[in-house]
């Protein structure tokens, strides 16, 4: 009997220790300027990580960190690398031996070069130069006297559960999220579902993940999912001069969706 | 032998005093202008309108059916209505931003806040808030158990099933889903439970004893973003909305697999089922109707003027 009592008691105590021991401590490197949009979109999708990931088990954090400390990282401890760079740097990073198999995330650049290069570890969150133009071709089919210009968020937005994600990112960090905004926040947040979802932190296995069984809600409606190109499939917001959002593209009626869209495959 | 009579002619009478008639109607609330449609059953016609407070969402009736409550969520408030004068008789105080709620059979109201992540306890004799229970991001729907003792709540942008233990109010299990679950039902007896995903297409079964994913199936129709679910009386079937899909999805309640798509109105979301099971009655939003579907036939049979968004759908009877 006081031998059950003692088990009992070294259970109760082990038991929250072994369960604290199961969460998954994920560590995400990044590179580029620690203030302004993208880094606020960062930490937006970073705390919203850990809010999952508590009831979960796992726990999240972002390390800012240079190039060259960057090559100095076994590849084993990085599971994804945000790049709010050029688009060179991206490039360059890419092409390091070490991550050729590890998710390399332009949360920056707009160059059609980075989606025609069809790396296989470059995910690209923003819109390429090519789909804001195809966008624009799409709306100026039947209003050639409207201008209008091509953006990824818009503060304004609210269908899809846009106007939440708005509403929580202004309450957080006293400003707008916008198209750099936007990229910081989706990028953090499909890299923690997806961790939640097959419990596993190597960068391979997260980058099979992502390029192939990825299902990502980004509040701007459908599903999110990448091309072979690497460029994220996506909605475009066309907005006119006086800042009002006028139509979303693909416009109704285009032939091929999402993927009227910019570059859509690889040669 | 006479006091026998007299206990059980009081029992019955203080039964009826206690159980109302139902009314036999059907409550709407209308998103974007601020009412409650009433639609009689048997006619299927408009018969009142409630002006009910600034955007009426979720929608149910106490145990004993004879109040109506309505999340009124840019007043902060459930609107309590007496659904035989269908006046509004008060307004509980709900915590910020109200969505969708349950009624437990105990009379609490379960409700997910939407802004804040959490879902709030509302002890609706006292109106007091009795708990705060934090879940994940954008929490959507809720549903209470049959015997009372689970609460789920859906986490829409943390894609998380929360099941809250009600004896002691706290999250005991978190299952992951696919992306934006929304709406949820359980069976007859409980031992089921159903989710809906709206961006990932999907319904999931989970059993309530092991709080796991025992199947999960999208759902194949054009535009499909699952919403509400209601599940028939004999527990074989359920009706999900399609939202932009426009339609019903009827699936086999065990196997989910798609055994019809009923066409009701634009932009589908509430559903609720009669007691016998014959029909159903969808809140089509952007339509500004309620639609009419029989089981039987597996057809819409009237289309009912609203009024503007029509979200979430009642049916006393």
């Amino acid at each position: 009997m006081k031998k059950m009592k003692q088990l009992g008691l070294l259970l109760l105590f082990i038991w929250p220790q072994f369960v604290l021991a199961n969460v998954i401590e994920v560590t995400l490197h990044y590179v580029g300027p620690t203030d302004g949009q993208i880094w606020a979109g960062v930490q937006q999708g970073l705390t919203e990580a850990n809010l999952q990931g508590q009831f979960l088990g796992q726990n999240y954090a972002v390390q800012a960190t240079t190039i060259d400390e960057l090559k100095t990282i076994p590849t084993e401890q990085v599971t994804a690398i945000l790049l709010a760079t050029d688009a060179n740097t991206v490039l360059d990073v890419a092409g390091l031996q070490q991550f050729a198999q590890t998710p390399v995330f332009n949360l920056a650049s707009a160059a059609n070069e980075l989606r025609e290069a069809c790396l296989g570890n470059v995910l690209n969150i923003p819109l390429s130069e090519q789909m804001k133009q195809d966008a624009i071709a799409q709306w100026q089919v039947k209003n050639e006297d409207t201008p209008v210009h091509a953006q990824g968020w818009h503060e304004d937005f609210v269908k899809f559960a846009a106007s939440q994600l708005n509403t929580r990112f202004t309450r957080n960090h006293q400003s707008k999220m916008d198209d750099d905004a936007w990229a910081g926040w989706a990028a953090i947040k499909m890299l923690s579902d997806s961790v939640a979802r097959t419990q596993n932190t190597d960068g391979d296995a997260m980058l099979k993940f992502l390029k192939n069984d990825l299902s990502f809600d980004g509040q701007k409606g459908y599903t999110a999912t990448f091309r072979n190109s690497g460029q994220l499939r996506q909605i475009v917001l066309l907005v006119d001069e006086d800042n009002n959002i006028v139509a979303e593209a693909p416009l109704r009626g285009v032939a091929g969706g999402l993927d009227s869209l910019g570059l859509v495959s690889c040669r | 032998m006479k006091l026998k009579y007299a206990l059980l002619t009081s029992l019955l009478i203080s039964c009826s005093t206690l159980w109302a008639e139902p009314s036999n109607r059907v409550f709407i609330s209308n998103e974007k202008d601020d009412t409650v449609s009433v639609i009689d059953l048997k006619t299927n016609e408009v018969v009142s309108t409630i002006d009910i407070g600034e955007r009426p969402r979720g929608i149910g009736l106490s145990p004993d059916q004879t109040q109506l409550y309505v999340a009124i969520s840019e007043e902060d408030a459930i609107a309590v209505v007496d659904v035989a004068t269908l006046g509004i008789i008060k307004k509980l105080q709900s915590g910020d931003d109200p969505e969708t709620f349950d009624v437990a059979p105990n009379g609490h109201i379960y409700l997910s806040n939407e802004d804040d992540a959490q879902a709030s306890v509302i002890d609706t004799k006292t109106g007091d808030i009795i708990e705060v229970i934090p879940v994940g991001i954008e929490p959507e729907g809720v549903a209470v158990s049959p015997d009372g003792s689970l609460v789920m709540v859906t986490s829409e942008s943390t894609n998380m099933i929360h099941v809250i233990d009600t004896a002691q109010h706290k999250v005991v299990k978190n299952i992951l889903v696919a992306a934006r679950p929304r709406g949820l039902a359980f069976s007859s007896d409980g031992s089921l439970a159903y989710a809906s995903s709206e961006v990932g297409n999907e319904v999931a079964i989970i059993d309530t004893k092991t709080l796991s994913i025992i199947k999960h199936s999208a759902i194949d129709v054009p535009n499909s973003k699952p919403m509400d679910i209601a599940v028939s009386p004999d527990d074989k079937t359920i009706y999900v909305t399609t939202g932009r899909g426009n339609s019903v999805a009827v699936m086999d309640a065990k196997t989910l697999e798609l055994k019809a798509n009923v066409p009701v109105g634009k932009r589908v979301w509430g559903v609720d089922i009669t007691r016998d099971g014959q029909f159903l009655y969808t809140a089509d939003g952007v339509s500004s109707t309620v639609s009419v579907v029989d089981t039987s036939s597996l057809k819409t049979i009237k289309t009912i003027d609203v009024g503007k968004f029509p979200w979430g759908v009642v049916i006393d009877d």
